[in-house]
């Protein structure tokens, strides 16, 4: 009978198999010779030879040690999230408007030649008190000033005033607004002049009234920006009728988001073969370019032209209803690009053909926005049906005229110009209206950008975000000081590039959803299988060590005893 | 006196049984050294023939070898080959110069062999010696695997670290710690992981040396021989950069190695893993494969501490599985030094299923990487799930050979355990 015990041989183990054994065969029918088997039928292994445990603890340790010394430094050294200091709080106060209050003192300068200096300045005491009870609105100040008879010939230079009101006496109390110059000419019967101790005047509330008419829009933009945001309620304004204030949604989300250069591209598509030129050069130089020069300050425009043949529209219809009209770009066959080199594109379309629109009903929202033959596509561009004669083969600048006209006026709309007022009178307020947007954005991404550095602990955020956000910090700083002037915009115009890239650095866009389970799915499957065999290797030895002691001690009591 | 002469005489014919057919291989198929230069299996990033041709070009224009991001091996290769003749015109030149290395490999080997280090040891002797191949035959297993034959017509430059690792250990196992040195330092020099073997070969050649005349200090011993390592890739190191005219070779060629910035598939293990590596992971599972190849060496050194050379040829093995660029090469590599230990051969449990393993992978990996590139009807999943099954094979291979050489130690200290079973409690 050869029935043996397992043998615990772990002295001379090999290390892909730790405690080989012989195994418990019971082989009855073949009588063994061995002699071990005759003496003991379950043998126990020979003790293990101390260089033996000594080995394999050396063993152990030459794992361990690599993973101790060289592991956990190059663990903790390649998963070590870099955080950046932000100065969160600031960004925050930022993003809740408590870091600025945006505030346009407009200064209006008051030409009164015929006036004495004290009548004047009287005039101008009660004029401003009148304004000031008119306003409502804290953000948007008029500001009188008399300008000195002497520098009637430098008005030109004064360009911290956004208007200058002219007072000449006349017949009757009347207000004409130049349409070239920010100057609005008051004319008044030499009567209505108020006397150096009297409180009130009609002619200074006149007055009053018609600067406020002439920011009216402005200032209702303005607050409309402003109310939209996360502006803190006791700073927004009050005034804001429900139907001004959707009548004002419907223009911002007509108008293009804002950005330092547009892309003019003007399309000729015709259905057949003719006309195959036009003189858009020309037509461009004459009928639009006063105007993109008088927009210069504010916006750069490149503009690039193409015609295109065989065009078919997506709608073939004689009359175009106003459900053809989303319809008609033919987005799949024309060459259309959504925009060229990273500046947005406005899309101008002239369209050779005899359709026609049908008019819209009276009482439309819309109808302003459309004449008989073109209309406005929302931040995209304008789409303008010329009729032709069928063989002409050459469009001359001055056919191109009335459709051109008609691309500058939606190209102020789609520029976000409000639409009342003199043009000068409109830019000036597109920039402040733009400056205050972009400040705006620029303080809502600071504050998007610390509460995800909040949200998330374990995103990166490299030092070229904070060196962005400390950019942005400082340029709003300044526009926020200067805002309402040409500095204002252009420190707006950086801060808010700054805070978009901050944003959208490239090495945090890929971490944004990385929880804390994927670590465990990262290092579980490789680690798992390698790490068990280590740490049991570990526990074992441990566990065989502390047998060993025992028994010392033991001997060394019963030794004592002895 | 007689057998000598005979022995010389079929060695004298095995080489050149060898060297014909390469050269028929190279000379009757004129596109099949191309199609294998070609092969993923057989040329990585950082041994490959058609790399070193890129590299060679623009060195030979005096422009850094290294700027198109292409050629990733050692600077000396390119005066080396910039000697020979040019490829384009006389290509036989490069020919006979691959199989004058295959050739010089099989001479270290036949070295080795015949040391019969393999079956006794300094410390160990196997009961099992006796049964073991001559130099002969574990030289011509290793000029006939089609592995090596393959590697030398795809012209991968791997050949050269193999000869410079096979000669290191037969200088080792000679007693002669100098020479082995410098090979071991021209191996590292040309790829890198033959550094980690520095260990072992350090100990064989204690060993054998101290046998010879016996070494005062190991101390000493260890010290001199480390510093002579690095003194002689110091060397090499400046020969390189006055060649390339700066040190921008150490990140295209060693950087390489260590990032594995060139993903291009081989039958390895690091490739895939590290195409679905997450980014911010990346250099700390780069430090976690490193140290897992490194991490053998130790323990092994000290388990195996009696017989160096089974060492040796368990981390080649090892390295042929778990290295960032392996290729077949490798593999022949490892396959060349098994045969040394033809006596615990009998001790080994799994040889079929491991020779099954290897033939299979050897059929489906080129298949399946054919499925995936070319025919576009498989995926990139194909080739890895084979390339995981061939480093299955090697590994079992490698885990039997260590548990039949374990075995055949416990036997000598156990001899009544001869022939039983052994089970795991």
């Amino acid at each position: 009978m050869s029935a043996r015990r397992p043998l615990n041989n772990g002295a001379t183990s090999a290390k892909s198999s730790p405690e080989a054994t012989i195994p418990p065969t019971v082989r009855p029918e073949t009588p063994s010779n061995d002699a071990a088997d005759t003496t003991s039928a379950r043998k126990q292994p020979p003790p293990e030879k101390p260089s033996d445990v000594r080995r394999r603890t050396y063993v152990i340790l030459s794992f361990w040690l690599i993973v101790l010394l060289l592991g956990l430094p190059i663990w903790w050294e390649t998963t070590t999230i870099y955080r950046a200091n932000l100065p969160l709080s600031e960004m925050l106060d930022w993003a809740d408007g408590k870091a600025c209050r945006p505030v346009f003192p407009l200064r209006i300068s008051i030409q009164a030649n015929s006036l004495h200096e004290q009548e004047a300045q009287n005039l101008l005491r009660l004029t401003q008190h009148a304004l000031d009870d008119l306003n409502d609105f804290s953000g948007h100040h008029l500001r009188l000033q008399l300008s000195p008879p002497a520098a009637k010939e430098a008005e030109k230079d004064d360009a911290g005033a956004a208007l200058t009101i002219r007072l000449i006496p006349g017949e009757s109390t009347t207000s004409t607004l130049d349409p070239y110059s920010p100057i609005l000419d008051i004319t008044y019967p030499p009567h209505t002049i108020p006397s150096a101790t009297s409180s009130s005047s009609s002619l200074a509330t006149y007055v009053a009234s018609q600067l406020r008419a002439t920011f009216a829009e402005e200032q209702a933009i303005i607050s409309y920006l402003l109310s939209s945001d996360s502006m803190p309620s006791d700073h927004r304004p009050q005034g804001l009728t429900p139907e001004a204030a959707d009548s004002l949604s419907k223009r911002t989300t007509r108008s293009l988001k804002h950005a330092p250069t547009y892309h003019l591209t003007f399309s000729l598509f015709t259905s057949g073969p003719l006309p195959s030129s036009w003189d858009i050069e020309a037509a461009i130089a004459e009928f639009m370019k006063p105007v993109l020069d008088v927009l210069s300050p504010i916006h750069n425009f490149t503009i690039d032209t193409q015609v295109q043949l065989y065009a078919t529209p997506g709608v073939q219809n004689q009359v175009l209803t106003k459900e053809d009209l989303s319809s008609f770009i033919n987005a799949a066959e024309w060459p259309l690009s959504p925009s060229i080199g990273g500046a947005p594109t406005v899309n101008f379309i002239v369209f050779v053909g005899n359709q026609t629109i049908l008019a819209a009903p009276q009482g439309s929202p819309d109808e302003t926005d459309r004449t008989s033959q073109s209309w406005l596509i929302p931040q995209w561009g304008t789409v303008y049906l010329l009729p032709l004669p069928s063989d002409t083969t050459h469009v001359s600048a001055e056919k191109l005229k009335q459709p051109l006209l008609t691309f500058t006026s939606h190209l102020l709309s789609l520029t976000g110009t409000p639409q009342s007022g003199s043009l000068p009178l409109r830019l000036s307020t597109l920039a402040r209206i733009r400056s205050a947007d972009l400040l705006l954005r620029a303080s809502s991404t600071l504050g998007s950008l610390a509460r995800l550095a909040l949200a998330l602990p374990s995103i990166s955020i490299p030092e070229s975000v904070a060196d962005g956000v400390s950019k942005t910090m400082s340029h709003l700083r300044l526009a926020c000081e200067t805002l309402g002037g040409a500095e204002g915009l252009g420190h707006a115009r950086i801060a808010e590039a700054e805070a978009e890239r901050a944003f959208f650095e490239k090495s945090m866009v890929g971490q944004l959803y990385f929880p804390d389970e994927h670590k465990l799915a990262v290092y579980i499957p490789l680690l798992g299988p390698v790490g068990v065999p280590l740490l049991l290797g570990l526990l074992n030895e441990i566990k065989a060590w502390r047998k060993r002691r025992r028994e010392r001690a033991e001997q060394q009591a019963t030794k004592k005893k002895e | 006196m007689d057998g000598a002469k005979v022995t010389l005489g079929r060695t004298a014919a095995l080489y050149a049984g060898a060297a014909v057919l390469r050269l028929a291989l190279f000379t009757l198929f004129p596109g099949l050294p191309d199609l294998l230069t070609g092969r993923v299996e057989i040329s990585t990033p950082v041994t490959s023939f058609k790399r070193l041709q890129e590299g060679l070009f623009l060195y030979n224009h005096n422009v850094s070898p290294y700027d198109g991001g292409v050629y990733h091996q050692a600077p000396l290769f390119l005066p080396l080959f910039s000697l020979l003749p040019s490829f384009a015109t006389l290509p036989i030149f490069t020919y006979l110069l691959y199989i004058a290395v295959d050739l010089l490999s099989a001479s270290a080997l036949i070295k080795i062999a015949d040391s019969g280090e393999a079956g006794s040891s300094v410390h160990f002797t196997s009961p099992r010696r006796e049964k073991r191949w001559s130099g002969f035959i574990v030289a011509a297993v290793f000029l006939f695997n089609p592995f090596t034959i393959a590697t030398c017509i795809g012209r991968s430059t791997s050949v050269f670290t193999t000869a410079a690792i096979l000669h290191a250990i037969a200088k080792a196992v000679a007693g002669a710690p100098f020479s082995a040195m410098v090979a071991i330092s021209f191996a590292s020099y040309l790829s890198l992981y033959p550094l980690l073997l520095l260990p072992p070969l350090l100990i064989l050649c204690y060993d054998r040396r101290n046998a010879l005349k016996p070494i005062p200090s190991r101390y000493n011993f260890a010290v001199s021989n480390v510093a002579l390592v690095v003194g002689v890739i110091a060397v090499l190191f400046q020969m390189s950069r006055f060649l390339t005219g700066s040190w921008e070779f150490l990140p295209s060629t060693y950087g390489v190695q260590l990032t594995l910035s060139d993903l291009t598939p081989n039958i390895g293990l690091w490739w895939y893993f590290f195409i679905e590596m997450f980014d911010s992971f990346r250099s700390f599972f780069l430090a976690v494969f490193w140290l897992h190849l490194s991490c053998y060496v130790g323990g092994l050194s000290i388990r195996i501490r009696r017989q160096p050379l089974v060492v040796l040829t368990l981390l080649l093995g090892l390295f042929a599985i778990f290295k960032p660029y392996p290729s077949i090469s490798d593999a022949s590599l490892f396959l060349a030094m098994v045969p040394l230990y033809r006596h615990v051969f009998p001790l080994m449990r799994y040889t079929f299923v491991i020779a099954a393993v290897i033939m299979y992978t050897t059929f489906l990996g080129p298949a399946f990487y054919h499925l995936w590139i070319y025919a576009g009807s498989g995926n990139a999943n194909f080739f890895y799930a084979i390339t995981l099954v061939w480093g299955l094979g090697l590994s079992l291979l490698v885990c039997d050979l260590t548990f039949a050489v374990l075995r055949d130690e416990w036997e000598v200290e156990r001899p009544e355990m001869v022939g039983k079973d052994i089970r795991q409690i």
